[in-house]
């Protein structure tokens, strides 16, 4: 479980966080949103050890993020960022078998190997597997970091914007393998979403942030509501349910 | 199989060339001509060990494939103590200190430079290494314009012992000198042998790295580090290299086909020692000495490097 108490991010002048408090939900797909400078990238990489607070603390399992260390921390959380090293000479069997280096630094055992299969199984990239990062489209590569970070086994992912440039089809395919992989694993994926209607119809819970400040925190049906988002975005809102979900509509209106 | 072939084919042709090197034209003089070309061709080496892993480490842990440890300053830094030491001592000065003497005091002031750098610099870059760059290019040109600057203070005859210093040469080492590089770069090797999987993850960016599990500040200070040290002793040892760095790393990755350590880093290794051997040959027996093995290496590489520039240019 994740516990951030009164975080505060200040880049010189500007603040970034200001006071934030809140716990994570465990198990199940908790999304970050707000508009562009809310501060939910930040907040991330900070619960991901990448950036240190300002002050304020992070906690994980009652243990302050601070004393744990990186080698240890991968164990327990793994981060993917907007896919880098998008020019690297690598196969993606050998860029999930990174996931693994948390556990064998390098020297993969019989047991690694069975889960980077498992993980190139989970995400259908059997047909990839010989594939040069290089050569790969770019949700096809978004696929294989994604299954990068699943190889990790650990407890809680964190993806910053995991959706940024992807067609509808690799979208859905990413959110459908992440509610899988919280509904069959029980693991807790963390992540910031600028698509309001991904994360309205894939998450359990929502966590709204507008200026550095936490604005609404609750489950999906509590958050999405027209009023809710209308003072979010500064935009009109109008949300149609239907037995399939629901659609959040900002156009035309 | 087809991948043990090429080792073994790579491996048989650097063997040959080696002998080649050695024995063309020496009439099998075993007292004078051939113990120094097999001093040479020691020097050969240790410079394309040092040459080969300090290109690779920096590029891996800068994330970028156009630069060169020189671009920290190490060499401007060589080439400003080499000015120095003919402008207060004269051109006989150089051979009061002899060249070990001269060997070592150069390792010494690169090495303290880097640590400055490291150790000093770094941490107020916030461990941010673009910065470190930035700081390092700055200084490489505030370094040469120093170095300029006494040059032009010094007499004729100085200034060409000062050229020949500033080309990247194989006949100013010494057995001793070769000896105890050698012994240096071993150990940093061996201290490095271990974290090749590091090094590959490490190629994923700091970010994902430290996701990963690395202890990315750390491993930093110890590769540059590492650098600093190859860089001094390959610098004291064959002069700058500038870079030849650049052109002997992307012919490895282009050849490898693959971006893991364990397979780059022999290919650089292999790929340098081809280069210089062959400039070297060129040098010797073609034209004479009249030319150095910088020129000629540096024509060819500048004339990749701009191919490179170009090529990217187009995929990207």
């Amino acid at each position: 479980m994740i516990t951030v108490q009164n975080l505060n991010k200040v880049y010189g002048t500007k603040s970034v966080l200001t006071d934030i408090s809140l716990t994570f939900p465990t198990a199940g797909i908790t999304s970050l949103i707000g508009p562009n400078g809310a501060g939910k990238s930040t907040l991330l990489m900070i619960i991901a050890k990448l950036l240190e607070p300002s002050s304020g603390h992070v906690s994980f399992n009652s243990r302050q993020i601070s004393d744990i260390k990186t080698a240890e921390y991968a164990h327990r959380v793994a981060t993917l960022r907007q896919s880098p090293g998008f020019n690297l000479r690598l196969t993606v069997e050998e860029l999930i078998s990174f996931g693994r280096f948390p556990y064998s630094r390098g020297h993969l055992t019989q047991d690694d190997k069975k889960i980077i299969e498992e993980s190139i199984e989970f995400l259908d990239l059997q047909h990839l597997r010989n594939s040069y990062l290089d050569e790969l489209s770019g949700g096809q590569r978004q696929m294989a970091f994604l299954a990068m970070t699943i190889a990790q086994k650990t407890d809680v992912l964190l993806l910053d914007e995991p959706l940024n440039n992807l067609d509808m089809r690799h979208a859905v395919q990413i959110m459908q393998a992440l509610r899988r992989l919280c509904d069959e694993q029980g693991r807790t994926v963390l992540l910031v979403i600028h698509d309001i209607n991904f994360a309205a119809n894939y998450s359990d819970h929502i966590i709204a942030l507008k200026n550095g400040t936490l604005k609404f925190n609750g489950t999906s049906e509590q958050v999405i509501t027209e009023t809710n988002l209308k003072s979010l975005y500064e935009l009109d809102f109008e949300i149609i349910r239907s037995k399939h979900g629901c659609l959040c509509n900002y156009f035309n209106l | 199989m087809s991948t043990t072939m090429k080792i073994w084919g790579s491996f048989i042709f650097i063997l040959l060339l080696m002998c080649f090197f050695t024995f063309i034209g020496s009439s099998f003089d075993f007292d004078y001509l051939i113990p120094n070309r097999l001093l040479r061709l020691s020097t050969i080496i240790l410079g394309s060990i040092c040459l080969a892993v300090s290109a690779i480490l920096f590029q891996t842990i800068v994330g970028n494939r156009i630069l060169s440890p020189s671009i920290m300053g190490y060499e401007s830094v060589y080439l400003l103590w080499q000015a120095l030491l003919l402008f207060m001592l004269g051109a006989h000065g150089l051979t009061i200190l002899n060249i070990s003497g001269n060997f070592i005091i150069s390792i010494a002031i690169m090495l303290i430079y880097s640590w400055a750098l490291h150790y000093w610099l770094l941490p107020r870059c916030k461990n941010n290494i673009y910065m470190l760059l930035l700081f390092g290019l700055v200084l490489t040109t505030v370094l040469a314009t120093f170095t300029q600057f006494i040059q032009l203070s010094i007499s004729p005859g100085e200034f060409s012992i000062f050229q020949g210093l500033s080309y990247t040469s194989f006949n100013r080492s010494k057995p001793e000198t070769l000896i105890s590089g050698g012994v240096v770069v071993t150990i940093c090797l061996w201290m490095g042998r271990k974290t090749l999987p590091v090094l590959d993850v490490m190629s994923l960016g700091r970010e994902q790295s430290m996701s990963l599990g690395v202890d990315h500040p750390k491993y930093i200070r110890l590769y540059l580090a590492l650098i600093a040290v190859l860089v001094a002793v390959s610098t004291s040892l064959i002069g700058p290299t500038g870079f030849m760095g650049i052109f002997i790393a992307n012919i490895a990755y282009a050849l490898a086909g693959s971006n893991k350590h364990k397979a780059v880093i022999p290919i650089a290794f292999a790929v340098s020692l081809i280069i210089f051997l062959v400039a070297q040959l060129f040098v010797e027996h073609i034209f004479n000495y009249k030319t150095s093995v910088s020129i000629l290496v540096n024509l060819v590489c500048g004339i990749y490097f701009l191919a490179l520039i170009v090529r990217t240019r187009g995929t990207a």
